[in-house]
C-alpha cells in the first residue's frame, strides 16, 4: 500500500513539476512575443495575429469602457481576417481585479487575454506586481506618447469635472475652499469614493506634496491667511474632511448624476466623468455648465485618470493583442466612427491626435494645470493610510 | 457477532428510502454548500493580495489575527465600517422581518380564512412585488416620493402630480428600506403562512367556537400557534434577505449616507481589504445560524405541526360583515399601488427621453423596438426588443431558472420529505441545517467564493460556463424548497404514508400517488420560487458571468449602474412580464400556482 502511494505521489510530483515547466514556458513565450512586437509594423503582426487565429486562439478582452466595444468592432472591419475573433466582455470596474486576479493564470477557458482597467494603482498591485499581466508598447508611438503612459500603455484619458445645474444662475465657484463651507451642505454631488476607485484615487492624489502645496495656496487665496492647522495633517486632509461632510451620495452613477443635475435643482454641483454628459437628454443638457468653461477655479476643476492596456501572462494570442493595443494608440482605433474621441472627456496619449474641434472640450494639454492628475506610484504608496482616513469619513 | 449486528444496523438503516436520501444530500450539501463556508472562513485569517499584503508586510497567504484586531475594538474605523452598519443592518432585517411577516400574514388571513371581496384579484396580484428584483422597488420609490426638498432636488411622481413632498427620512435612509425590503417579501410570508391556514385541519377552530372562544382567542390560541414554523421560517428568509441585501442600501441609503454591513463589505473587498469583507459576511451568517437555531428549537420543542390528518373537514370563513367592502377596497388599493404601479412606472420610464416629463411628446419606443443608433448614446445599437444580445440573455436566464427549478424542487420536497419522516434524528437536523446554510450566505460573498473555486485547480472546468451558474443557483435557492418542503411535509400525517406501506405501496408510488398530491400546492411553489429566486437574482452572478450582458438581470443591473434607466425599466418590466407568463403557464399546465396554492 505504502509503495502504492508513493509511486502515485512521485507521478503526481513530475505532472507538477512538468504543467508548471509548461506553464512558465508559457509565460516567457508571451512576454518574448511582446518584446518582439514592440518594432514589428501592423503589417508583420497581422500577419502573426493571422497565425494565432488560424491556431484557434481568439482574443478575449475586459474592459469598464463601452466605447472600448466599439473599437473592437473597428478593429475587426480594418483586419477583416480577424474578423468574430476579438470578444469584448464589459465588467464592472469594482470586480474588475476580483475577475482577473481569479482568472488569468488559471487556466479557465475564455479567461482575459488582455485588459483595458482604470486605477494604475490597483493595476500595479494585483496584476503587474504579481505577473498576471504584462506592459506592452509599441516602438512605433515611442515619440509621440510621453514615456510615463508607457509602462503600462495609457489607451485613453477620462476627466471627471466641477459641472452645475444653471437654472439658478452662476454659482460662483471660483475656489475649491468654497466647497467646504456649511453653504454648499447637501449641494455638492460626488459618488461614493469607498465604491468608486477613481474617485478615492483623486482624493489621495490631494495629499501628495504637489497638492498639498497648491491646496494651501489656494486656502491662502481664500482665507486671506497662511494655512495652519493643529487638528489636521495638512491643507489636503481638511479639504477632504470638510468636503465629503458637505457631499451629497444621492446618485450612485455618474450618468444618474449628470441626468439628476441637469432636471433637478438649480445650482447643485457634481463632481463627475465629463463624458457623461451625452447621456443627458438634449432638452436637459443646456441646464448644465462645466465651471472649467465659465471661470477659472483656484485649486483644480475637476480630475484626470488614466485607462491602461496590459495583456495576460497566459494569452495564446500575444501578437493580436499587441495589434489591437497599437489600434487603440493610432488615429484609426481612437479617432474612429464612434470611438472615443467623438465624445468629450476622453484624450489620446498619442499627441498627434487632436480633439474635434466641433466639440465643447479642449485638448488633454489645456487641462494639464486644471486638474488633478493620478500618479498610480504615490496612489501605490500611500493607498492604504489614505483610503482609511477617506472610508471613515465617508461613513460618519 | 459485533460486526453481524453493525450488517445488521446498517441493513436497516439504509431500508428507509428517508435514511438513503439523507446520506446522500448531507454528502452533496458538505461538497457543495460547507467546504465554501469553511473556504470563507480560512480568508478571514489569511492575508491577502493587495492593501493587506502592504499594509502588513507579511507574504500572501499568512495567517493574521490583524482583521478581527481592525474590525472588532471600538474605533473610529470599526465604529464607521463594523458597528454602526451593523446597527443599521439589525433595524432593516428585524424591520423587514416583522413587517413583512404582519403584512403577508394579515393579506394571508384574509384570503384564506375571510369572505373577503376580489379576493382572486389580490391574491394574483399580491405575489408580484416578490417577483420583481428588490432594488427596481427601491428605485420606483424613489420615482414616486423624491421631490425638489431632498437629494438632487429632482421632482418625483406625487409631487409632480399632487405637489406632495415627503420628508428626507420617508424617501431615503433606513425607513424605506424596511419597507421595500418587507413588501418585497411579503408575499414569501404570505405564501407560507397562507398554505399552511389553507390547509389547516378547520375542527380545531370549530371545536373552539364551539365552547365559546372569541375570535381573538382562536387565533392566538390555536390559529398562530399552528402557522408558527412559517412564521418563523419566513423571519429567518426575511432577515437574512435583509441583513445581506446590498442594492436596496446602495439606492436608499447613499443619499443620506447610511450604511449597512453588506455595502460596507463590498467597499472593503473592493478597497482590498477581503479578510474584513470576509468577517462581515460571517457576522450575517453567525446571525442567520443563530436564528436558524432558534427556528429549529421552537419546531422541534412543540412535535407536531400536522395540520393534514387526513379527516380534515370544511374550512369555515370569517365573516367580515360591514368592514367587508371598506377593507376589500384598502387591499386592492394596496397591491394596487405596490404591486400594480411599479410597473406602470416602468412601463412610463422605459419610454421617456427626459427623465420626470411624462408629456406625451417626450415619448419614444426608441428603447423597445428603435432601430438605428440613438443621439443619445445608448451603448446599444437598438431596441431591446431588436436586439440579439438581450435575447441571447433573456434564452439563458430562462433555461437556467428552469433547470434550477427543477433540480432544486426535487431536491426540495425530497429533503423535507427525509428530514420530517427521521425527524429528530441527528442526520435530519445536519441535512435541514445545511440545506438552509447557503440563504444565510450573502449572495456577494457566496459569488466570490465560488469564483475561487471555479479557478482553482481541479475545477477550472467550471469557469464561465453555463454548468457553473446551474451549480451555484442550485444550491443558493435550494432553501427556499427545502423550506417548503418541510413545511408541506410537516402537516402531512405519517398515518397516511403508514397506511399506504401496510398494505404494501412501493417507496415511490407513495410519493408520487400520495405525499405529492396531498401537497401539491406547496411542492409546486417549491419549484416555483426557484424560477423567480433566479430570474431576478443579480448579486449572485455579478462575478460568474462571463460578461456583464451574459444573463438578463446581470444585463440590468449593468443599465441602471451605467445610467441607461430606460433600457433597464424595458428590461425590469419583461423580467416581471416573464414571470407572471411562468406563473400563468404554470397554472394552466398544473393547476397550480403562487395564489391558487393558497386560495383565491
Amino acid at each position: 500500500m505504502k509503495r502504492i502511494i508513493a509511486c502515485l505521489m512521485l507521478v503526481c510530483m513530475l505532472f507538477a513539476t512538468f504543467c508548471g515547466a509548461a506553464f512558465a514556458e508559457g509565460e516567457d513565450a508571451v512576454q518574448s512575443a511582446l518584446t518582439a512586437a514592440q518594432s514589428m509594423s501592423n503589417e508583420e503582426l497581422y500577419e502573426k495575429a493571422k497565425e494565432e487565429v488560424a491556431a484557434g486562439a481568439q482574443l478575449n478582452f475586459y474592459s469598464t469602457t463601452s466605447f472600448a466595444e466599439k473599437a473592437a468592432d473597428n478593429f475587426m472591419a480594418a483586419y477583416p481576417e480577424l474578423a468574430g475573433k476579438v470578444i469584448y466582455a464589459e465588467i464592472d470596474d469594482g470586480e474588475t481585479y476580483t475577475i482577473l486576479q481569479n482568472t488569468i493564470g488559471s487556466g479557465v477557458e475564455n479567461s482575459a487575454d488582455m485588459a483595458l482597467t482604470q486605477n494604475g494603482s490597483d493595476l500595479r498591485t494585483f496584476m503587474l506586481d504579481e505577473g498576471l499581466t504584462y506592459s506592452y508598447f509599441p516602438d512605433m508611438y515611442k515619440d509621440v506618447v510621453p514615456e510615463e503612459f508607457q509602462s503600462p500603455a495609457v489607451v485613453t484619458f477620462i476627466d471627471s469635472l466641477f459641472i452645475y445645474n444653471n437654472t439658478a444662475g452662476d454659482i460662483g465657484l471660483t475656489n475649491v475652499w468654497q466647497l467646504t463651507e456649511p453653504a454648499w451642505s447637501g449641494k455638492v454631488f460626488f459618488k461614493d469614493p469607498t465604491n468608486e476607485t477613481v474617485n478615492i484615487n483623486f482624493l489621495i492624489m490631494l495629499t501628495s506634496p504637489e497638492w498639498t502645496e497648491r491646496m494651501a495656496a489656494a486656502y491662502e487665496a481664500y482665507y486671506g491667511e497662511p494655512w495652519a492647522s493643529d487638528e489636521y495633517e495638512s491643507a489636503s486632509y481638511e479639504w477632504i474632511d470638510k468636503f465629503l461632510a458637505n457631499v451629497n451620495y444621492t446618485y450612485t452613477s455618474a450618468s444618474d448624476m449628470a441626468k439628476g443635475i441637469a432636471s433637478g435643482a438649480g445650482g447643485n454641483l457634481g463632481l463627475f466623468v465629463f463624458s457623461k454628459l451625452r447621456k443627458v437628454d438634449e432638452a436637459d443638457r443646456g441646464n448644465l455648465t462645466v465651471v472649467q468653461f465659465n471661470n477659472e477655479v483656484e485649486g483644480f476643476s475637476g480630475f484626470m485618470y488614466n485607462v491602461y492596456a496590459t495583456v495576460a501572462k497566459d494569452t495564446e494570442c500575444p501578437y493580436t493583442c499587441a495589434l489591437f493595443i497599437n489600434y487603440l494608440l493610432g488615429e484609426e482605433g481612437f479617432a474612429g466612427e464612434n470611438s472615443w474621441n467623438s465624445s468629450q472627456g476622453y484624450y489620446s496619449p498619442n499627441s498627434s491626435i487632436a480633439k474635434p474641434e466641433e466639440l465643447e472640450d479642449e485638448a488633454y494639454d489645456y487641462w494639464s494645470d486644471k486638474l488633478v492628475f493620478e500618479d498610480a506610484d504615490y496612489i501605490y504608496d500611500n493607498y492604504a493610510d489614505v483610503f482609511e482616513y477617506i472610508a471613515v469619513r465617508v461613513g460618519n | 457477532m459485533h460486526e453481524k449486528k453493525l450488517s445488521h444496523r446498517m441493513k436497516a438503516f439504509f431500508s428507509k428510502p428517508s435514511n438513503i436520501l439523507l446520506v446522500i444530500f448531507l454528502t452533496v450539501l458538505f461538497v457543495l454548500s460547507v467546504l465554501p463556508l469553511l473556504t470563507m472562513i480560512s480568508n478571514m485569517f489569511t492575508v491577502h493580495i493587495g492593501t493587506e499584503k502592504k499594509l502588513l508586510r507579511l507574504p500572501e497567504g499568512s495567517f493574521t489575527w490583524n482583521h478581527f484586531q481592525r474590525l472588532f475594538p471600538v474605533s473610529e474605523w470599526s465604529v464607521v465600517n463594523f458597528w454602526k452598519p451593523l446597527g443599521n443592518s439589525f433595524v432593516v432585517a428585524i424591520g423587514a422581518g416583522v413587517l413583512g411577516i404582519l403584512i403577508g400574514g394579515t393579506v394571508a388571513w384574509f384570503i384564506t380564512r375571510s369572505n373577503m371581496k376580489y379576493k382572486k384579484f389580490i391574491s394574483a396580484v399580491f405575489v408580484f412585488p416578490y417577483m420583481m428584483p428588490a432594488w427596481t422597488l427601491a428605485l420606483f420609490w424613489i420615482n414616486v416620493f423624491k421631490n425638489s426638498q431632498v437629494g438632487g432636488g429632482n421632482v418625483g411622481m406625487l409631487e409632480s402630480m399632487f405637489g406632495i413632498c415627503m420628508p428626507e427620512w420617508f424617501v431615503y435612509g433606513l425607513f424605506p428600506m424596511v419597507i421595500v425590503i418587507a413588501l418585497h417579501y411579503s408575499p414569501f410570508a404570505y405564501l407560507l403562512i397562507g398554505g399552511i391556514l389553507k390547509n389547516m385541519d378547520a375542527t380545531l377552530e370549530e371545536s373552539a367556537t364551539i365552547l365559546k372562544a372569541g375570535r381573538f382567542k382562536i387565533i392566538r390560541r390555536i390559529t398562530m400557534p399552528i402557522v408558527m414554523p412559517a412564521i418563523l421560517s419566513t423571519f429567518l428568509l426575511i432577515f437574512s434577505s435583509g441583513f445581506s441585501s446590498y442594492t436596496v442600501p446602495v439606492f436608499l441609503g447613499s443619499a443620506v449616507k447610511t450604511f449597512t454591513l453588506s455595502t460596507k463589505m463590498r467597499a472593503l473587498i473592493n478597497a482590498g481589504y477581503q479578510g474584513q469583507g470576509y468577517i462581515i459576511a460571517f457576522v450575517s451568517i453567525a446571525l442567520g445560524c443563530f436564528i436558524l437555531g432558534l427556528n429549529q428549537w421552537v419546531t422541534g420543542k412543540r412535535k407536531s405541526y400536522t395540520t393534514v390528518t387526513g379527516k380534515s373537514g370544511q374550512v369555515s370563513l370569517v365573516d367580515l360583515k360591514k368592514a367587508n367592502t371598506p377593507l376589500s377596497l384598502l387591499l386592492c388599493a394596496y397591491v394596487l399601488f405596490f404591486a400594480i404601479a411599479p410597473l406602470i412606472s416602468f412601463a412610463l420610464e422605459s419610454v421617456i427621453r427626459q427623465p420626470g416629463n411624462y408629456h406625451l411628446s417626450n415619448m419614444t419606443l426608441h428603447f423597445w423596438i428603435g432601430t438605428e443608433a440613438s443621439a443619445y448614446e445608448t451603448g446599444m445599437i437598438s431596441g431591446i426588443l431588436l436586439n440579439p444580445t438581450m435575447w441571447k440573455a433573456l434564452g439563458r436566464q430562462v433555461l437556467l431558472a428552469l433547470i434550477v427549478a427543477m433540480i432544486v424542487g426535487t431536491s426540495g420536497m425530497l429533503i423535507g420529505y427525509s428530514c420530517v419522516r427521521q425527524r429528530g434524528s441527528r442526520l435530519s437536523r445536519w441535512v435541514e441545517s445545511m440545506a438552509f446554510f447557503p440563504y444565510l450566505m450573502p449572495a456577494m460573498a457566496f459569488g466570490t467564493i465560488y469564483l475561487a473555486v471555479a479557478t482553482s485547480q481541479g475545477f477550472k472546468f467550471l469557469y464561465g460556463t453555463f454548468a457553473l451558474l446551474i451549480l451555484v443557483a442550485s444550491i443558493k435557492f435550494l432553501p427556499f424548497a427545502s423550506r417548503s418542503g418541510i413545511n408541506s411535509m410537516l402537516q402531512i400525517s405519517p398515518e397516511i404514508e403508514e397506511a399506504a406501506m401496510v398494505v404494501g405501496v412501493p417507496w415511490w408510488k407513495r410519493m408520487v400517488r400520495i405525499m405529492f398530491p396531498i401537497q401539491k400546492s406547496s411542492i409546486l411553489s417549491g419549484y416555483l420560487l426557484p424560477v423567480i429566486s433566479v430570474m431576478r437574482e443579480v448579486a449572485l452572478f455579478t462575478l460568474l458571468v462571463p460578461y456583464a450582458r451574459y444573463l438578463l438581470t446581470t444585463m440590468l443591473f449593468s443599465f441602471n449602474e451605467t445610467g441607461y434607466s430606460q433600457y433597464g425599466s424595458a428590461v425590469t418590466l419583461l423580467i416581471v412580464l416573464i414571470i407572471i407568463l411562468i406563473n400563468t403557464l404554470t397554472n394552466k399546465l398544473t393547476g397550480a400556482s403562487f395564489d391558487k396554492g393558497i386560495g383565491g
